[in-house]
C-alpha cells in the first residue's frame, strides 16, 4: 500500500529524514515511533505531498509522491493533534466543503456525513460552528474531515496529543478499526504504549533515520528480549549510537 | 491549469468566513457607507455653518480709543453685526479671547484725518483662530467701506469722479469645467479613501485566508486535499477582492450619497456665503454614469492590486497579529500618493505618471471626478495595474509554494 525507499529530506545543513525506508501492506497499522524531532512529521509530509524529499523516491496507494501527487492525495486522509478548524463554519459545512474538494457529489458527501455521523456520534456538533467545539468534539470533525472521501491511506501524526482519556480512546479505536483489504493507517506518536498497543509493525525513527522496523516482538526480540517496546527502544537507541539524539 | 470549481469552492468558503463576522461586515461595508458622507458633508456644513452663525451673529470688538470714533466708522462696523466694546488694553482683550477682533484707534485720528494725513488703525487678530478670522473680516469689511465713503467724499471735494481711482477693471471668470468646480478641494480625500477601504476591507479576508490558516493549523488540511496550490491562491486572491472590492464599493456608494444629500437636502437651506464655504471645501461630487463606472472599474483594479499583495504578504506571517504588523506600513504606501495628489496641479509628470501603479489609479479617479479623463491615461492606468495584479498573484503562487513559507509557524 505504502512503498519508502531511501527517503531523505534537509534542511540547510541538517538531515531531517535519512534514507528512511519501509513498506505498510495494506491492512495493517504501521508506527513510527521516535522523539520530538526524529523527522516522522517531516516523513510524513514527504508521503502527504505537502513537502518534496531530496532524494529517494515513495509510492502510497500505487501512486507516486512527486510524479502523481494529486492522486496521491486523492487516496490519503491526514489527523495531526495540531490541526484546527474553521471557527465560523458548523461541523456540516466544514465536512460539506472538504467533500467538495475531493471532488464528490453532494448526495455523497451527505450519505457519508451520515454514516460518519453515526460511526464518530457527531450529532452534537455537525450544526454548531465549530469555534462552539470542545476539544473532544473537535477532534471528532478532524476525523470525519480526513476520512470524508473514505481514503483507502490515513496518516495521523501525533493525533492524541492535547486530548483527554475518553477522546485519545475514541481515536485510538478508530485507527485500530480503520484498516481492512484495501486500507492501511500509519500512526507516528512518541508514546509508546500506544505504538504497542495499536501497531501491527513499528519504525523506529531517530535523528532522521530508521533504526529498527518490525512487529512489537521482533523489536523485542532484536533488543535482547527487552520487557517491552520502551525498553527495545532505548535499547536500539543506545546500540545504534544516537543514545545522545534522545537525551537532546 | 486552474479549475474554475476549485477556485470558487475556495473563494466561497473564505467569503462566508468573511460575512459571518460581524466585526469584518461593520468595518468593512457600514463605516464606509457611513463615513465618507460624514466626512463629506460635515467638515464643509461645520465650516458653512459656523460661517453663517458667524455672519449672523453679533461679534464683539475690543476698541481702545481715547476719543469719539468717527460716525461714519462706527456705523460701517455695527452694519457687520459687530458690537464695539470699549477697553484699555484691546491687545489683551483679544489675547485672552475676551473679544475675538480688536481695533486701535490712535490719539488724534480724527483731527489727522481732517488735515488730510492717513493715520493708522490697528486691527487686532489671531491668526489660526477661525473664529477670530472671521470677525476680522468683519472688521475689515467695515473699515474699508468706511475708507470708500473717505475717498469718495475728498474726490467729491476735489471735483473727481469716483471712476478716475478705477483706470483699469478687472474680472475674474472660473474656467474650469463645472465637475471640476463641483468636486471641491477636499477631492483629492476621496480616492485615498477609496484605496483606504480597499486595504481595511480586503486585509481581513487575505490575513484569515492565509496567516489566519497557519495559526489555527487548517492550512495543512487543505493542502492535503487535491486541490491544486494556484488554485488555493487564486480562491483565496477571488475572496479578498470581493470584500475589498465591495468595502471599496461602499466608499463610493458613500460618495454619490455624500453628493446626492448635499446638494437635494444641504445645500438649499444655508444661505449664500455658507453654501460657497461649502463648495469650496466639500464640493457637490456630481459623477456621470460613464464616470461611476470609470471609477469604479479603477477603483475594482486598485483593490486587485491590494488583494493580491495582502495574500502575498500575509501568507508570510506565521500568525494574523504578525500579518497585521507586516501590513500595517501597506498605509503609508496609498497615502503619500493621496497627499500628493493634494499639489498635482503644480507637478507636471506628463502621461508617463499613468504607468505608474497606485498613484495612476488615484490621478484617474481624481480626473474622473474632475470631468477630465484622456483615453490614453485610462489605457495606461488599466494596463499597468493588471500588470501589477498579475505579477503579485505569481508572487503569491511561488510563496505559497515554498516549504519555509507554507510551514513557518
Amino acid at each position: 500500500m505504502i512503498e519508502v525507499r531511501n527517503l531523505t529530506k534537509r534542511f540547510g545543513s541538517t538531515v531531517a529524514v535519512d534514507r528512511v525506508g519501509f513498506d505498510v501492506p495494506a491492512g495493517t497499522v504501521f508506527g513510527l515511533l521516535g522523539p520530538n524531532g526524529a523527522g516522522k512529521t517531516t516523513t510524513l509530509r514527504i508521503l502527504a505531498t505537502l513537502i518534496a524529499a531530496d532524494e529517494g523516491e515513495a509510492t502510497v496507494a500505487g501512486h507516486d509522491v512527486v510524479r502523481e501527487a494529486e492522486a496521491v492525495r486523492r487516496t490519503i486522509g491526514v489527523v495531526n493533534g495540531g490541526m484546527g478548524l474553521y471557527d465560523r463554519l458548523t461541523g456540516r459545512e466544514t465536512l460539506r466543503w472538504f467533500g467538495e474538494l475531493y471532488g464528490m457529489e453532494r448526495a455523497a458527501i451527505d450519505a457519508r456525513i451520515d454514516t460518519l455521523s453515526s460511526l464518530l456520534d457527531l450529532t452534537e456538533t455537525l450544526d454548531r460552528r465549530c469555534g462552539d467545539f470542545s476539544t473532544g468534539m473537535k477532534q471528532k470533525i478532524v476525523i470525519a474531515r480526513a476520512v470524508i472521501h473514505d481514503p483507502p491511506v490515513l496518516f495521523f501524526d501525533e493525533a492524541s496529543s492535547g486530548l483527554d482519556v475518553l477522546a485519545r480512546r475514541a481515536l485510538l479505536d478508530f485507527a485500530r478499526t480503520y484498516p481492512t483489504a484495501q486500507r492501511s493507517v500509519i500512526w507516528s506518536t512518541h508514546v509508546m504504549s500506544e505504538a504497542e498497543e495499536l501497531c501491527d509493525r513499528v519504525g523506529i525513527v531517530v535523528g532522521g533515520r530508521l533504526i529498527g522496523e518490525g512487529t512489537v516482538t521482533d523489536l523485542r526480540e532484536r533488543a535482547d528480549e527487552a520487557r517491552d517496546l520502551e525498553e527495545a527502544f532505548f535499547r536500539l537507541v543506545r546500540k545504534a549510537g544516537l543514545a545522545a539524539e534522545v537525551a537532546a | 491549469m486552474i479549475r474554475g470549481a476549485w477556485v470558487w469552492t475556495v473563494a466561497r468558503k473564505e467569503i462566508l468566513s468573511t460575512v459571518r463576522d460581524r466585526r469584518a461586515l461593520i468595518s468593512n461595508l457600514l463605516i464606509p457607507l457611513l463615513v465618507l458622507p460624514v466626512v463629506m458633508l460635515g467638515l464643509p456644513l461645520l465650516m458653512g455653518g459656523l460661517f453663517e452663525r458667524e455672519q449672523a451673529s453679533i461679534t464683539a470688538v475690543a476698541l481702545e480709543a481715547r476719543e469719539a470714533l468717527p460716525e461714519p466708522l462706527r456705523e460701517a462696523i455695527q452694519t457687520q453685526n459687530a458690537e464695539l466694546e470699549a477697553v484699555d488694553d484691546a491687545l489683551l482683550a483679544v489675547r485672552d479671547d475676551r473679544a475675538p477682533v480688536g481695533l486701535i484707534v490712535p490719539d488724534g485720528y480724527a483731527e489727522d484725518l481732517a488735515a488730510g494725513a492717513t493715520p493708522t488703525l490697528r486691527i487686532l487678530t489671531k491668526a489660526g483662530n477661525l473664529q477670530s478670522e472671521l470677525a476680522t473680516g468683519k472688521v475689515r469689511s467695515a473699515i474699508e467701506a468706511y475708507r470708500q465713503g473717505l475717498v469718495a467724499e475728498r474726490l467729491a471735494d476735489a471735483g473727481l469722479e469716483p471712476a478716475v481711482l478705477t483706470p483699469v477693471v478687472t474680472e475674474m471668470r472660473d474656467a474650469s469645467r463645472p465637475e471640476e468646480q463641483s468636486s471641491g478641494q477636499l477631492a483629492w480625500i476621496i480616492p485615498f479613501f477609496v484605496a483606504i477601504w480597499a486595504l481595511a476591507g480586503g486585509q481581513m479576508t487575505a490575513i484569515d485566508a492565509t496567516a489566519g490558516e497557519k495559526e489555527r493549523g487548517t492550512l495543512e488540511a487543505l493542502l492535503v486535499a487535491p486541490v491544486r496550490r494556484a488554485e488555493v491562491v487564486a480562491g483565496k486572491f477571488l475572496a479578498t477582492l470581493a470584500t475589498a472590492v465591495s468595502a471599496s464599493t461602499m466608499a463610493i456608494f458613500g460618495i454619490v450619497l455624500g453628493g446626492v444629500l448635499m446638494q437635494s437636502i444641504f445645500l438649499p437651506r444655508l444661505d449664500e456665503s455658507a453654501s460657497e464655504m461649502v463648495n469650496v471645501m466639500g464640493g457637490t461630487p456630481n459623477l456621470s454614469f460613464g464616470g461611476f463606472w470609470l471609477l469604479l472599474i479603477s477603483a475594482v483594479l486598485l483593490a486587485a492590486a491590494i488583494s493580491a499583495l495582502l495574500i502575498a504578504i500575509a501568507t508570510f506571517a506565521r500568525s494574523f497579529k504578525e500579518a497585521q504588523s507586516y501590513i500595517a506600513p501597506l498605509s503609508f504606501v496609498l497615502i503619500v500618493p493621496a497627499i500628493g495628489l493634494q499639489f498635482a496641479d503644480l507637478l507636471d509628470f506628463g502621461s508617463g505618471i499613468y504607468l505608474v501603479p497606485v498613484v495612476n489609479v488615484m490621478l484617474l479617479i481624481d480626473d474622473v471626478l474632475g470631468g477630465s479623463v484622456a483615453f490614453g491615461d485610462v489605457l495606461a492606468t488599466w494596463g499597468s495595474m493588471a500588470l501589477l495584479v498579475v505579477a503579485l498573484l505569481a508572487f503569491a503562487l511561488q510563496s505559497f509554494k515554498r516549504e519555509s513559507v507554507i510551514f513557518r509557524t
